[in-house]
């Protein structure tokens, strides 16, 4: 016994006295201990048209067009303040799992960073890990809070607070091929009928020619069929109440998932947009809906064979009219533990005034502003009919894209779970969407208790 | 006879070439996508035959600057084992020779545990000893793999060591330290050789300590790919280039040292 402990105590002093050791070696090969900035108080003459000299916060970007415009303008806003911004950037499955782990950890950095207020920001918000920004939006008259759109406003709004502030603004629009279309005597589908007429007409299998493609993968396909469901004058929920087995949601999802059973391309099952861009791309599809966005994908010859054949048109009707969603997909948010909350205000007032909205949006990044939308040199970084239909899309539309719950997960699954039986050829779809609604209103309940 | 060896040894060659045909179609997709334009990649009719652009890869090195990522990703895999070295050599023979098993166990269930469920305590700590973003993070998390991994394969060697071979070293007059030092390892040579490598390998390839341990001072290749997946925007030639990078390192070890671990562990069989 003696022995035994005695043997225990001398390789465990080992391990310790080596993993000491280690420790001490590892300490050397980097400076990392000391690497910290000085960023407690302004640096020696910090004038006052520099009001946060010395000062410096980090910033956390998705990879996005949007970072790439906003990180060549960054020494211009640090010279004018004085305060430094250290950027990273990680694709956005990575960026939530990142921020996820540094705010259960209670982490004081990042300070700012990108989030998409659909899928994370009731998550986060819920947690307090987002620090609420009605009182700084309105300090300066000359930030006109005013100028953002409602909708867009509506997508960062959580629990009546605003959790962050809209960056990139997206609708879902209706591509098509011009050469087709008129080939065919085909005139561009202003509703939701017309579509599956003319998806029909030039559904024609034995060419490697389909009439129809979009996101048939479950949880990827929620948000596209998102305007269908409001065109026909459904909603995935109403107040707490799960409605995705109503009449108008049945006959939505049943138009969707049948335009691709009947006139998707094979595989369809495992399409999200990169699969369903890509059969675009190679010209065997005739009409395509999806975010608007993703132009770039059909329009650029890189990555698209028929790009100079590509058109774009609003939303087709329905029931209750054209009604795509017009969301927020990315905002900026301060976090709750931030060191430094006001230069943090001050970084995203910057980034989001008239000014560098113009300038990014000038490089193909859908912004917020309605006065950027009116200036005629805001909308030079898209082609010009997509314009006008971002034009028209952003008037009737809807503010969210999926449901808004915490749990963004599981609820796109419910209303996937019902397109997907859809397009496998399920004939009775009502017991399926009233156990899919159940699910979904489970995930609503749960949101209730917190 | 001979006639029916060799269409024998004919089928054998072609469903041999079939199987390796299925197995390594990803990897050979992934080539050939390397040195494919974005809408080649997307079209089947040009699989095989295409008009090849080095483009992927100039992207690769010109605007990604992978190398910085490649040199990280080697610090970390070299640095976290030779120090998961330098502890578990030792701490599996002690194990091997003093029947420690609790011990070992202990360190397994290590290796057994998620590693996900250190990641939170990690971040605390590493933050607040500001860490985050250094090799010293990166090295000592990846070493939570690596270590265990050396240790147990260690310990399985050094028990197959014949016992007369450290007894003829205490005869003559080495102490215990001497032993290990003198006459154990340099004939561990292949054991240390296999356990070095998967624990390399570990390290080379890990993204989950990676990515949350790691910024942009120390942004190892696995969490670096992602560069070029975007919002709106997925480049599959670059991605796959990257890809390629990533694998060759690997490849080239695995074929350089398999022959050291078959030789060596020949040699190893001692006559006794």
């Amino acid at each position: 016994m003696d022995r035994k402990s005695k043997r225990w105590l001398s390789a465990g002093t080992a391990v310790v006295l080596a993993a000491t050791l280690m420790a001490g070696c590892g300490g050397n090969d980097k400076n990392g201990g000391a690497a910290s900035p000085a960023d407690k108080g302004p640096g020696g003459g910090a004038a006052a048209d520099k009001p946060f000299a010395g000062k410096s916060i980090s910033l956390v970007t998705a990879n996005h067009p949007w970072a790439d415009a906003i990180k060549p303008l960054l020494p211009e806003f640090e010279a004018a303040t004085g305060m430094k911004v250290n950027v990273e950037g990680y694709f956005e499955d990575q960026l939530t799992q990142k921020l996820t782990v540094q705010f259960t950890a209670g982490s004081e950095t990042p300070d700012v960073f990108m989030y998409r207020p659909l899928q994370e920001g009731k998550l986060f918000f819920k947690n307090g890990w987002l620090q609420p920004l009605d009182e700084y939006v309105n300090k300066d008259a000359d930030y006109d809070f005013a100028d953002l759109s409602k909708s867009a406003v509506g997508t960062a709004t959580v629990d009546g607070k605003l959790a962050g502030i809209p960056i990139i603004t997206e609708q879902e629009i209706l591509y098509y091929r011009k050469d087709l279309l008129e080939a065919a005597g085909i005139a561009v589908p202003k509703t939701i009928d017309e579509l599956v007429a003319a998806a029909q007409k030039l559904h024609d299998p034995g060419k490697g020619m389909y009439g129809f493609v979009a996101r048939g993968q479950r949880s990827p396909l929620v948000t596209q069929v998102s305007s269908f469901l409001y065109s026909e004058g459904g909603d995935f929920m109403n107040g707490d109440r799960a409605t995705i087995n109503t009449p108008e949601a049945i006959k939505a999802f049943t138009t969707y998932g049948k335009l691709l059973k009947d006139y998707g391309p094979p595989g369809v099952l495992n399409m999200s947009w990169p699969q369903a861009f890509g059969i675009f791309g190679q010209g065997k599809v005739a009409f395509l809906t999806d975010a608007n966005s993703l132009y770039k994908n059909a329009t650029d010859a890189e990555k698209s064979q028929v790009a100079d054949k590509v058109g774009f048109a609003p939303f087709p009707a329905g029931a209750a009219g054209s009604k795509p969603y017009n969301i927020t997909s990315w905002g900026l948010a301060v976090n709750a533990k931030s060191r430094d909350k006001e230069a943090a205000w001050a970084f995203i007032q910057w980034a989001t005034s008239k000014e560098i909205v113009l300038k990014t949006q000038e490089k193909g990044n859908p912004g917020a502003r309605a006065s950027v939308w009116d200036n005629p040199q805001g909308t030079t970084g898209f082609p010009a009919e997509l314009v006008e239909v971002i034009k028209m899309s952003v008037k009737g539309g809807v503010d969210h894209d999926r449901p808004t719950v915490i749990n963004v997960g599981e609820a796109r699954d419910a209303v996937g779970e019902i397109v997907q039986k859809i397009i496998t050829g399920e004939a009775n779809i009502q017991p399926v969407a009233d156990k899919a609604n159940e699910a979904l209103q489970g995930v609503i309940d749960l949101d209730k208790n917190k | 006879m001979t006639r029916r060896k060799r269409t024998a040894r004919l089928i054998l060659g072609l469903l041999t070439f079939l199987v390796l045909l299925a197995f390594a179609f990803p990897f050979v997709w992934m080539l050939l996508a390397s040195f494919k334009t974005q809408s080649q990649i997307m079209s089947t009719d040009q699989l095989l035959s295409f008009k090849p652009t080095l483009a992927n890869y100039t992207s690769v090195f010109g605007e990604h600057d992978f190398l910085g990522y490649m040199i990280n990703s080697l610090i970390v895999g070299v640095g976290s084992t030779a120090f998961a070295l330098l502890l578990g050599l030792p701490a599996a023979y002690a194990i091997a020779r003093y029947h420690l098993h609790r011990l070992g166990l202990v360190i397994l269930v290590a290796r057994i545990i998620p590693g996900i469920t250190f990641l939170i305590p990690w971040f605390i700590l590493f933050s607040q000893v500001k860490l985050v973003d250094t090799y010293t993070a990166l090295i000592l998390s990846h070493m939570l793999v690596g270590l265990p991994f050396i240790i147990w394969i260690m310990i399985s060697f050094f028990e197959a060591l014949p016992k007369e071979i450290e007894e003829a070293g205490l005869i003559d007059g080495c102490n215990r330290h001497q032993v290990f030092l003198r006459v154990i390892l340099p004939i561990s040579g292949p054991g240390m050789i296999t356990a070095s490598l998967l624990s390399f390998i570990f390290s080379w390839n890990n993204f989950m300590f990676s990515i949350i341990l790691s910024g942009e001072k120390t942004k190892p290749l696995p969490v670096a790919v992602f560069n070029f997946m975007s919002y709106a925007e997925i480049n599959w030639g670059a991605l796959m280039a990257a890809a390629c990078i990533i694998t060759l390192p690997v490849l080239i070890i695995a074929l350089l040292a398999q022959r050291y671990v078959v030789n060596g562990l020949a040699a190893g069989a001692v006559k006794g």
